[in-house]
């Protein structure tokens, strides 16, 4: 009957959806358990107990800077601190993935791994932007990368990669390689790996075969010539044909082409004018690419191995601190992982959903491994890194060093950051303009990164830092804590937006002192305090 | 009649040396000239296949940068310092003089046959008697140092048709006049375009005063180098001509062409000032001719060779140039 | 745990960043001296100490100065030009003539190498090559002379800068690089000023309050890093603290600080200038300063732009070399003269030459060199090497021992070994003392 029907279908429908929402949660939690389990099994292991996990504020912040890019809100920090729920962490992360910072930060994140280090691109930044607004998959990231004529013909952003490598054959195939596979082949050019049997040198020129013909035209954009070959000379002299070879051996024959000499002498010509004059006519795109099958190849189930654990591990390694291989272009059979059944987990995990990088920074950041705190306090040498017992310290990339600058120097009362999110995109926006000179002064950090001595004396000295940062204005941090006539109140204001934290007595005293000591110079001295802050390593790192 | 729209050339003999001064037989086509390989040689042009006749003697020991015919004595002057004093006839050395302390850049004679002119990176222009040898007179008036505080050069000078005037012309683009009989400065130009100093990319200087000569009448000097140079490691710059009324002080022409580009090594007036030539090059070599009443291009051609000198025959019909590797003649007769 | 970063070959010995590796804690952990030798366990390496007091001035001449006018003259060749050579000091070497005050000076301080062939003759690559003494490789990024000797001859506290590089002019002007080396090793780099950039503090905050800041910053800092055995965190800190006394360096910069007499023996050009400055640097303890003279690229005109440039650099080099004699402190600082590589043996028809890399020249002066030496020999055309061809990597090894340094040496990072000379690279014993 009616009557009973109506209420048995949203009965089964609330069924229904509740047994999605806990299967949601199941795999959920399934990723960051699985971490949770290979880690905690190898500390077991090696008698290794792990540090305890972050409190609030420095989970928070640490959060904050992963997913964000940015130092936390006042506001934020507080909401998160008022918060009864029991799994606020959790829906702290989805709140800040969903966020429109996250696109912000996953964007900046990529552009660190792909390019910044060689060029700054508007465009390409441009369309890794709205890439990772749509959390666009990283298959069909790196096939739009790596073809981009055939999946954004117009769009000169994505070309970008190529682009500004394609001048240097040896650079496009190894940085490709590298970043793209975690296989740096480099010493592969000149002789067979003595140790490693993986890599030969027809396994160099193999994979340099793929990009042989790939050129750039004058307006910015890459198209592939209809022929070209390579020869290589191996160490006893003998000169061989290179072939299209994948780095795990698979190889492509390339099929009889159809065009007669002239034509390919039309054709050539028709490259040379491209790359020489921004409205010449663009070649054909020819029957046969080699990038196209590259790609394929890379791609496909079978030989996915080096794409899809390359991704993961560096994902994994902007997280915490150190990839599961290490050095992170060291894939190969001598150099094991240190957790090789997580590897492969994340990485058939990571392929069976889309690709979801997303997804995968979610599982990570879940778990209890990437929760734990930095502090080591004992006397004796910390665990090796790769048992993730304690967390590595990790120097703020350009981006976040100087968005977090401007957060963190802003007046509080006036930021409220995710909690009008309305405004917030707009002001994300701006921030991420603002920060534009900033970042770009400063170094991507690498594996062994140090400070050097020019940074210091810039932030000591230069009116930049001055006039960014430390302004007395009414919607800056600075400008704010004028207002405050009780020191301590004031000093607790200070560290909370810029640190995340109270300050301790020991910090309280001396901060306290040294204002007191300057009452004829109050702004001065707020300034100074503030540069203090925000000078010290504590806000320099992600801990 | 010469007209420079019949500019044509007629021989090149290539030669491995870069010929740097030249001169010519009176009534003849015998030149000599003065090479990298520090020899001076005739060659008559009037045969197929001319054959380098050497002058002998002790010679010189750098690039041969100035000849002068007087009569039989042919007078020579390099970057060794030396002037040395030749017979013609013979092709031997007679005299040697250590005429000055730095490289000698150009030689000129008076039109009454009896004194050479010379300037040299010493700054100093010195007069001296051909049959002597000795120096009558030194000028001085030509700073040292460049603005900037480096060695300058002393690279052009021209005497007037009547005898009466010198002019010199250096590096930093300062040209002085001076009487001939009372040895004193009458006139001073500034020709600052001719000298470009890169303070910011490569911090060095280039071009200088290459060329002068005074018009038939004695009353206009012509000025010529290369104007203002971008990449400093190049000449690339527009060849550059300024003309005067020298006793006015005011400037009647500033001329620049970029299409032909590079040092002004050489100006010829025509015989009634109605047009003039400047020769000289960058990598390559130019003949641009101008006319002097409107003061455009007259017209231009050019070779391979970045011709370093050149002389013209009386009727000024044909034109012999000295250049990077080649002697060339070219001729401009109405045909 | 085996961490297998390179294959091994002898060819390709490379490594990672991050030097200090996992066993060095904190920057408690870290010797004063960056090499990390334990003096007193080991009396050998007194010499090590010895290496330590040793500074290079390296006059760059950017652009590749012309062998033929300068070090190696052909007069009368072909390929000579008009320039003459003339007598120096030591009987049987001539040098171009417009070189006359070192000509009088070879025998003190001086020698001459004229065998280099280092084959590349574009500017960046020659550039890397000439200044990593190495032709590299993909994915690693090794370090320059400056940072390879801030790091042999410096001390990690230092007050002083330990590595400035002058470069104002803009053509060919490149930064330098630490490297695998790290930050810590970056020159204090000058371009426009002849003052470093930020090294004054600002007219907005009194000294007292820039101090009582900077301790302020260290109360927090310390607090955060004692529980941090971070080797970057470490290097925070280590920068911060530097910047007192790189901020009381800023006077070495000052010239005005010398008499009008040291100023005048200079001369008043700007690289007049910028050697005065590289004395009084050295003379503080700096170890390695870098003056660049651009350009020398003279594709056209040659001959008057080296008529213009030897002229700076004879002048120059003399007064400097005069001066480091005088304060007894030539015998501690090796002074260098190189470019990316020399000119052409043909002369083009804008009387200029090109890029040559076949056969070409350097100097070496003072510390731990044999004065009045030539190695190697041209062709009489200058366009081969006949006899002591050497490259890039032996020049290298040949300063280093100068300097003292073992140049055999190699970092370590774990079992991984990265030379400080390329591999297979000699030094020329023939000019050392």
């Amino acid at each position: 009957m009616n009557l009973t029907l109506a209420r048995i279908v949203p009965l089964f429908f609330s069924m229904w959806l509740s047994i999605q929402c806990v299967f949601a949660g199941e795999s959920d939690r399934a990723l960051a358990e699985q971490i949770d389990q290979h880690v905690d099994a190898q500390l077991v292991a090696a008698k290794v107990s792990p540090v305890a996990t972050l409190g609030d504020a420095a989970f928070v912040r640490r959060l904050f800077l992963d997913l964000t890019g940015r130092v936390p809100t006042r506001q934020e920090w507080q909401d998160f601190q008022q918060r009864e729920d029991a799994n606020k962490r959790l829906l702290l992360v989805d709140r800040l993935l969903d966020s429109p910072d996250f696109a912000f930060q996953l964007r900046n994140e990529l552009d660190m791994m792909l390019l910044a280090r060689k060029t700054h691109n508007d465009a390409w930044r441009e369309y890794l932007l709205a890439a990772c607004r749509e959390n666009r998959s990283w298959d069909q990231l790196f096939q739009e990368i790596l073809l981009p004529e055939y999946k954004l013909p117009d769009q000169p952003g994505p070309a970008a990669f190529i682009r500004e490598r394609v001048q240097d054959l040896d650079e496009l195939t190894n940085e490709t390689s590298s970043l793209l596979f975690g296989v740096n082949i480099a010493c592969a050019k000149c002789h067979d790996h003595p140790l490693v049997y993986d890599w030969e040198q027809q396994h160099y020129f193999g994979m340099a075969m793929f990009f042989k013909r790939t050129y750039r035209t004058r307006n910015g954009l890459v198209a592939e010539r209809p022929e070209g070959q390579m020869k290589f000379t191996n160490i006893i002299e003998e000169e061989k044909q290179a072939e299209f070879m994948f780095l795990t051996g698979a190889k492509v024959d390339e099929p009889e082409g159809n065009l007669s000499k002239e034509e390919l002498k039309r054709i050539e010509e028709l490259v040379r004018k491209a790359e020489k004059d921004g409205k010449a006519e663009l070649p054909p795109l020819p029957e046969f690419s080699p990038r196209k099958e590259f790609v394929a190849l890379a791609v496909d189930s079978a030989e996915a191995n080096y794409f899809t654990r390359n991704i993961v591990n560096r994902m994994w390694a902007r997280l915490m601190g150190r990839g599961l291989v290490h050095p992170l272009d060291q894939m190969h059979s001598e150099n094991a992982a240190s957790h090789p059944e997580l590897l492969d987990a994340l990485a058939a995990d990571f392929a069976q959903h889309g690709f979801d990088l997303k997804r995968l920074i979610r599982g990570i950041v879940l778990s209890e491994a990437y929760q734990r705190s930095s502090q080591w306090s004992s006397e004796e040498l910390p665990p090796a890194p790769e048992l993730y017992a304690v967390a590595v310290p990790r120097p703020l990339s350009p981006w976040q060093l100087s968005l977090s600058l401007l957060v963190a120097s802003r007046n509080p009362e006036t930021l409220p950051g995710l909690d009008k999110p309305d405004d917030w995109e707009q002001q994300r926006q701006q921030f991420e303009s603002q920060a534009n000179g900033m970042a770009r002064r400063l170094e991507i950090p690498d594996d062994g990164f140090q400070v050097s001595a020019e940074e210091a004396l810039f932030f000591n000295n230069s009116a930049q830092v001055e006039n960014d940062y430390l302004r007395d204005s009414g919607n800056r941090l600075v400008g704010y804590l004028k207002t405050i006539e009780d020191p301590e109140s004031l000093i607790h204001a200070a560290f909370v937006t810029v640190l995340t934290r109270p300050p301790s007595d020991q910090e309280l005293q001396a901060m306290l002192q040294y204002i007191r000591a300057r009452e004829d110079r109050r702004v001065e001295s707020l300034q100074q305090v503030v540069w203090a802050l925000l000078a010290s390593p504590e806000f320099r790192f992600n801990h | 009649m010469p007209d420079p729209k019949q500019l044509k050339r007629t021989h090149a003999w290539r030669t491995p040396n870069i010929l740097f001064s030249l001169t010519r037989v009176p009534d003849s086509e015998r030149v000599i000239v003065g090479s990298s390989d520090f020899q001076i040689n005739e060659l008559d042009l009037a045969v197929e296949k001319p054959e380098p006749i050497p002058f002998v003697g002790s010679g010189h020991t750098s690039y041969v940068t100035g000849l002068a015919l007087l009569g039989d004595t042919l007078v020579s002057a390099a970057y060794d310092g030396q002037l040395l004093f030749w017979s013609r006839e013979t092709r031997e050395q007679q005299k040697a003089v250590a005429a000055h302390q730095k490289w000698i850049r150009q030689l000129v004679a008076s039109p009454d046959g009896q004194r050479v002119y010379t300037v040299a990176d010493d700054m100093l222009c010195k007069a001296w008697n051909v049959g002597s040898g000795e120096a009558i007179a030194t000028f001085t008036g030509h700073e040292l140092l460049t603005p900037q505080g480096y060695p300058s050069m002393l690279y052009a000078v021209a005497v007037s048709a009547d005898g009466k005037h010198l002019a010199t012309g250096d590096r930093v683009g300062h040209v002085a006049i001076w009487d001939t009989e009372s040895f004193e400065q009458i006139a001073e130009l500034e020709t600052p375009g001719m000298y470009t100093w890169d303070p910011k990319q490569r911090r060095h200087s280039t071009g200088g005063i290459r060329s002068l000569a005074f018009s038939p009448d004695g009353k206009q000097l012509a000025v010529g180098g290369v104007g203002r140079i971008g990449n400093i490691d190049h000449l690339d710059g527009p060849a550059r001509l300024e003309i005067f009324d020298w006793q006015a002080g005011q400037r009647l022409h500033e001329l620049e062409n970029s299409k032909r580009k590079g040092l002004i090594e050489k100006i010829i007036w025509s015989p009634a000032a109605d047009w003039i030539l400047t020769m000289g090059g960058d990598h390559k070599g130019f003949l641009t001719f101008f006319d002097l009443q409107s003061g455009e291009l007259l017209h231009q051609d050019g070779n391979d060779g970045h011709i370093h000198d050149g002389v013209a025959d009386d009727a000024c019909e044909n034109i012999y140039v000295a250049a990077h590797q080649r002697l060339e003649r070219w001729t401009i007769a109405n045909s | 745990m085996t961490d297998s970063h390179f294959c091994g070959s002898p060819e390709h010995r490379i490594s990672r960043r991050g030097w200090l590796g996992t066993t060095a804690a904190a920057g408690t952990a870290l010797a004063a001296d960056m090499t990390f030798l334990d003096v007193l366990q080991s009396p050998a390496l007194a010499s090590e100490l010895q290496t330590r007091q040793k500074r290079v001035i390296l006059l760059w001449l950017a652009g590749g100065a012309s062998q033929f006018e300068t070090w190696d003259p052909k007069p009368g060749r072909p390929t000579g030009g008009p320039f003459a050579k003339i007598q120096t000091s030591v009987p049987g070497i001539e040098i171009s003539e417009l070189m006359p005050k070192m000509s009088t000076r070879l025998h003190q301080h001086t020698s001459l190498i004229r065998s280099l062939n280092t084959r590349i003759a574009d500017h960046g690559t020659a550039y890397n090559l000439m200044l990593t003494g190495r032709v590299g490789e993909p994915g690693v990024d090794f370090p320059d002379m400056g940072a390879v000797l801030a790091h042999e001859l410096g001390q990690i506290d230092s007050e002083v800068p330990d590595y400035v590089s002058m470069y104002t002019s803009t053509e060919g002007r490149r930064k330098g690089k630490a490297g695998f080396l790290g930050a810590r090793y970056n020159p204090m780099f000058l371009t426009d000023q002849m003052t470093p950039e930020n090294i004054g503090k600002l007219d907005s905050i009194s000294s007292v309050d820039h101090r009582d800041r900077a301790a302020l910053r260290q109360l927090l800092a310390k607090r955060f890093s004692s529980d941090r055995p971070s080797p970057s965190v470490a290097s925070h800190n280590t920068a911060y603290e530097r910047v007192r006394g790189l901020m009381a360096s800023e006077k070495l910069f000052d010239i005005d600080q010398e008499p009008r007499s040291v100023r005048n023996a200079y001369g008043p050009t700007q690289f007049g200038e910028q050697c005065l400055i590289a004395r009084r640097l050295v003379e503080a303890g700096v170890p390695f300063v870098k003056v660049a003279r651009a350009w020398w690229d003279s594709h056209g005109q040659n001959f008057e732009t080296h008529l213009e440039l030897c002229a700076d650099l004879d002048h120059c080099m003399s007064a400097l070399l005069d001066d480091l004699q005088q304060r007894g402190m030539l015998e501690d600082t090796l002074v260098i003269t190189l470019g990316e590589f020399g000119r052409t043996p043909n002369i083009n028809g804008s009387l200029g030459r090109d890029h040559f890399a076949r056969a070409w020249s350097c100097s070496l002066s003072g510390c731990g060199i044999k004065p009045g030496t030539v190695y190697g020999k041209t062709d009489e055309d200058g366009n081969t090497v006949v006899d002591g061809e050497i490259g890039a990597g032996d020049l290298f090894a040949t300063i280093f021992k100068a300097l003292g340094i073992d140049y055999h040496k190699e970092y370590m990072l774990g079992s991984r070994p990265i030379p400080i000379a390329d591999f297979g690279a000699k030094p020329v014993e023939e000019i050392l003392a």
